[in-house]
């Protein structure tokens, strides 16, 4: 398991202010293996700096990040793969070449990084660049080589910033599936993303961070509940009035009454809307991630 | 351990398939090659064109062996005077008692002239002149002309090679730090090992264009002749040139990678760098102004002083003879030096490298924890 606790970061500030800005006021929260961690925020509401503590590219002024129970350590992070928020990748050299390199400096040997290199390059549908120098490849493409570096050594933790910025909606689902897979097979996945679709279809849970904090945290179903649900009845060729003394609000287009309630009885309002007419819709909305995070971070 | 060597491995192979590292050691092999047969063209031996009339020809070629004399006999003074006047013969011997001329005679000539006459002329009378033994005293000036010539080819190759691997350390430091891949390197390698691999790998290259030099030069001077003039004690000066490049590389390439990692940009690169651009250029001056006298106070005071002397010694053993207690007390100076600028260069590149954006004060690197 990756704990994130109480991470606090203050950057130093230039002289307009001199306190400098508070990047994280106590964030945390902790990655099961397995499960697929969502980290939704605003801009600038603290995920990269987050992640860059995790991976050691930043110190935390304090807090702590431990792994398997102990504080996680350089020899560790050696074993996670990471993908910063602003990509880099030697420009002239090979996206074949690349991927392997990256794969020997995490400790593979030459046939193994070779192996995994062709691998990924299949998944990712890059087989044919693999000889193309990175920067003769389109953006999608390029971003496609970075997240392959980024998973070449089989890591142990993945942590992604905005992986899926900029990519088609092809190479999404190529994404996708490749960080299904590795965590089906254990792997705790990080990863921040503006795309709240796609974090509600993937992940287990997510982690919704405003200036510095996590406001709301659990899985998608939990921050569901926690939110107010709301009813919504349709009855057609009902009679005016059918609803007087049922809680919530109805309105009629035609001979269309939808009602609208976040309380009540729900079995009381059906037995009334059948016994009124002809009941078309009966169910409960589930608020989207979207409307959770608004909510959140309002 | 492992991490270095694959770094430095990646420097020397992506390095070494680009066309412009091709390109220039091609040049460079061929510039050195030249130039080892350049003395053939400019430094022959003297030649002369002479005349008699009615006349002995003297016997110059024994009193100066290292010149040729072309005689040529005229049936009299008349088409001996068109002749000099022509420019065809520099000067006709007429009646065994003067010599014709346009102009001035050569002065060595002229000498030559007078004194073989003068032998003749005793000889002749029956006198014999012992000629005058000569002895050097001092130090062997044999070689001077040929180990000043290396001398001077020997600082401007160290300072091409030195200047450019160290420009390129710098560019690959910012080209990393700049792109960012540095923050994915370093989950993978520690700093260390990044800056250690890159500045070997680009100190192997530089090797590499040395070593040609080398070998086309020392090959080339061979096939030219000019080899011939080469000192004793050539392998000594080739190993020491080997041995001060990897000094003086190591120490300036480190220096270069602490402060190009200040930057961010490589617009910004010959802004960070230039202090030590400029002492790279202090110590080619004063290995330049060594070449003319390596011998001189000067020259000798700074051959002990990094990374002075990191040129400057290496000129001083190829223009002149050192003893080799000076060459050990320099190289250990140096080596310590070296030691005390990889500590100070890999603690400011840690600290430094990973903080993007605005320029980094080195102050402020030295002062944080």
């Amino acid at each position: 398991m990756l704990e994130i606790s109480e991470l606090r970061k203050r950057f130093a500030g230039g002289p307009d202010s001199p306190e400098g800005k508070l990047a994280l006021d106590g964030i945390s929260f902790a990655v099961r293996p397995g499960e697929m961690f969502g980290f939704v925020g605003a801009n600038g509401a603290g995920k990269t700096t987050t992640m860059r503590i995790v991976m050691g590219v930043l110190k935390a002024d304090s807090g702590s990040v431990s792994w398997q129970g102990r504080p996680l350590t350089y020899t560790d992070r050696q074993k996670f793969g990471y993908m910063p928020e602003e990509r880099g990748l030697y420009q002239k050299m090979r996206a074949g070449e690349q991927i392997e390199y990256f794969g020997r400096l995490h400790g593979l040997s030459q046939s193994a990084a070779k192996q995994a290199a062709d691998d990924l390059l299949q998944r990712l549908g890059l087989t044919e660049r693999r000889n193309s120098s990175v920067e003769s490849l389109s953006l999608g493409n390029q971003q496609r080589v970075q997240l392959a570096v980024a998973l070449v050594h089989e890591p142990e933790v993945l942590i992604l910033d905005e992986p899926f910025s900029g990519l088609d909606p092809i190479a999404v689902d190529a994404l996708a599936t490749v960080l299904q897979e590795r965590c089906r097979g254990g792997v705790p996945v990080i990863f921040s993303s503006h795309q709240l679709e796609l974090v509600e279809r993937l992940c287990d849970s997510v982690g919704i961070v405003s200036a510095g904090r996590m406001v709301a945290s659990g899985t998608v179903e939990d921050l569901r509940a926690a939110e107010s649900r709301t009813l919504r009845v349709v009855v057609r060729e009902a009679l005016p009035g059918w609803a007087d003394g049922l809680p919530g609000e109805v309105s009629v287009t035609g001979d269309r009454h939808v009602l609208l309630t976040t309380h009540g009885d729900d079995q009381e309002i059906l037995r009334r809307a059948v016994k009124a007419g002809r009941v078309e819709h009966f169910g409960v909305q589930q608020p989207s991630l979207t409307e959770i995070f608004k909510e959140a971070v309002a | 351990m492992n991490g270095l060597m694959l770094v430095a491995r990646r420097e020397i192979s992506t390095q070494i398939r680009t066309k412009a590292f091709l390109i220039s050691l091609a040049i460079t092999a061929v510039l050195v090659g030249a130039l080892a047969f350049a003395p053939k063209f400019f430094d022959g031996p003297d030649e002369y064109t002479l005349g008699t009339v009615n006349s002995q020809q003297l016997p110059l070629e024994a009193a100066a062996p290292d010149a040729k004399f072309e005689w040529r006999s005229f049936p009299d003074e008349q088409a001996a005077t068109k002749a000099v006047l022509d420019g065809d013969v520099e000067a006709v011997l007429v009646d065994g008692t003067k010599v014709i001329t346009d102009g001035e005679i050569d002065s060595q000539l002229g000498v030559l002239m007078q004194s073989i006459h003068r032998e003749t002329k005793l000889g002749a009378a029956g006198v014999r002149v012992e000629p005058l033994q000569m002895e050097s005293v001092g130090a062997d000036t044999r070689y001077e002309a040929a180990r000043t010539g290396i001398a001077v080819v020997l600082v401007l190759v160290l300072f091409m090679l030195i200047i450019g691997q160290v420009m390129m350390v710098a560019m690959g430091v910012v080209e990393e730090k700049g792109s960012r891949i540095v923050e994915i390197l370093l989950s993978a390698v520690r700093p260390w090992q990044l800056l250690g691999g890159k500045i070997i790998g680009l100190g192997v290259l530089g090797l590499i264009n040395l070593a040609t030099i080398l070998v086309v030069g020392l090959g080339a001077s061979f096939a030219s002749g000019f080899a011939a003039d080469f000192p004793p004690g050539m392998v000594g000066i080739v190993a020491g040139v080997l041995l001060w490049f990897i000094l003086g590389y190591a120490f300036f390439a480190t220096l270069a990678a602490a402060l190009s990692s200040l930057v961010s940009r490589q617009e910004e690169v010959g802004n960070v760098m230039s202090p030590l651009t400029m002492l790279i250029m202090a110590s080619y001056f004063v290995a330049f102004y060594a070449t003319n006298d390596p011998t001189g106070t000067v020259a000798t005071i700074v051959s002990f002083i990094p990374p002075f002397s990191s040129m400057v010694m290496p000129v001083r053993m190829a223009a002149t003879e050192v003893p080799m207690w000076q060459v050990g007390i320099s190289v250990g100076l140096m080596a310590l030096a070296v030691a005390g600028t990889l500590a100070f260069g890999a603690k400011v590149y840690e600290r430094a490298v990973l903080r993007t954006g605005a320029r980094v004060k080195l102050g402020e690197v030295l002062r944080a924890r």
